[in-house]
């Protein structure tokens, strides 16, 4: 897929593509030192991190930028069938391992959180650090937000979520613009970003997917999963940076990163930066600051 | 647009006609109520794999549901939407876009329980769906 010059004007960096777990991803892998990689959730891409990729590289460290499949300009698998938890989480876990990275600090946030987290607390010894932003890891988690049928469960009901998501990209173009603070600066300088690479209705099924992966009961498939992820997050010692959205309303700072403060006591934060649940598009240059800065931290500690 | 403006019909006569893919769900049984409305609608413990379901919509035209099997999944696992047309025009996408609106309202109202038009609606006019803003 080729981007416009528009978006290559925010986004400069040569695409790079790698065979993981039987798909192609794309990912950008920029400066050097140790490690950061940054992940997206749904609807999303690298591009989400426009803003924090520069300002890391040029603090010493090399940036690693993953589209999700099923995400930017990474290979769509057009089958429902084809996206699961653990198989995305799969997914990173090749390219980890085909990067051969060590001393790694992962940034998870949206379903960057499940699947981040899944390969971290399963490869502590390829780990430095976590940070975490407006995301979950544990077992139903529901704000009130996911709860109530509007909007949310009917945006992803049985044929409503295809019409509405697929039909009408109405996650990546709308959704994403309810969900920052500066709408009119996202309006004119991101959205079409996140518009372009999904194209086509079948090109935007994981937009839908996703949030059916939510588990809201206990009938839900991932639910062994965030279990797993919940008792493994409670006993790891990785250090950690919690940065939260002062304005998310998806996954409020109040319940959520106050979770993640309670299973990682030794977490720095949270941190509240401008932003709702995309806080990256309202502060990415703090939220580059703030893990440089994390990251220095350790150093003097020698960690 | 009332939910009156879909309605059940027997298999029309496909001489000359084609099934125009429109929509596609994989999992119609994420909300079991959705999986339950189209059993019950279509007799399909009965009626299986035999037959598709038909509706007509708001344009005039008929729509055929399809429904999906799935080893190991409770029936149908999917569903996929047909519109009914000429076998060599094509169709009209604003025409398409607004009968695929007309059936969702009229499978929320026979879903029913929590689930209700006036949300649906509510959830189109917030991502500013045409279909919802012109009906």
């Amino acid at each position: 897929m080729e981007l416009s010059p528009a978006i290559r004007a925010h986004w400069p960096y040569a695409p790079r593509f790698a065979r993981v777990n039987g798909w192609r991803m794309h990912y950008v892998d920029e400066g050097s030192g140790e490690p950061v990689v940054l992940l997206h959730g749904n609807p999303t891409w690298g591009f989400l991190y426009r803003d924090v990729i520069g300002p890391l590289v040029r603090s010493g460290l090399r940036v690693i930028v993953p589209d999700m499949i099923g995400f930017g300009l990474s290979e769509k698998p057009t089958r429902e069938q084809a996206h699961s938890l653990d198989g995305h989480a799969a997914n990173l876990t090749a390219l980890m391992r085909r990067l051969d990275l060590e001393r790694m600090t992962l940034v998870c946030h949206d379903w960057g959180g499940p699947t981040g987290l899944s390969f971290a607390l399963s490869n502590p010894g390829r780990m430095r650090a976590l940070v975490i932003m407006s995301t979950w890891a544990w077992p139903l988690p529901p704000a009130e937000f996911h709860t109530r049928i509007f909007p949310w469960r009917m945006t992803h009901a049985p044929l409503v979520g295809p019409y509405l998501l697929g039909r009408h990209n109405a996650l990546a173009g709308r959704g994403v613009y309810l969900s920052v603070v500066d709408r009119e600066k996202f309006r004119r300088t991101a959205q079409g970003a996140y518009e372009a690479v999904l194209p086509d209705p079948a090109s935007r099924l994981l937009t839908w997917v996703w949030p059916r992966w939510i588990p809201l009961d206990d009938s839900a498939r991932a639910l062994a999963r965030f279990r797993w992820l919940e008792q493994e997050l409670a006993r790891t010692r990785i250090p950690a940076l919690i940065i939260w959205g002062r304005e998310d309303d998806v996954f409020d700072a109040a319940t959520f990163s106050a979770r993640f403060k309670q299973l990682l006591p030794h977490a720095e934060g949270p941190h509240l930066v401008t932003g709702r649940h995309f806080l990256q598009e309202d502060s990415g240059p703090e939220i580059a600051r703030l893990v440089a800065a994390f990251l220095d931290r350790l150093g003097q500690q020698g960690t | 647009m009332t939910v009156s403006a879909v309605a059940v019909v027997s298999t029309p006569d496909l001489a000359g006609k084609r099934l125009a893919f429109a929509l596609a769900e994989d999992r119609v049984g994420h909300y079991p109520e959705f999986r339950a409305f189209f059993v019950r609608t279509f007799d399909l413990d009965r009626v299986g794999l035999a037959a598709p379901g038909y509706v007509t919509a708001p344009s005039g035209l008929t729509y055929a549901l399809v429904f999906i099997g799935r080893s190991g999944e409770a029936f149908p696992s999917g569903l996929e939407i047909h519109a009914v047309v000429d076998a060599l025009e094509p169709i009209e996408e604003q025409t398409l876009d607004h009968d695929l609106w007309a059936i969702l309202r009229w499978m929320m109202d026979g879903v029913g329980g929590d689930w209700t038009v006036a949300d649906l609606d509510a959830t189109g006019r917030l991502y500013r769906i045409p279909a919802v803003e012109t009906s």
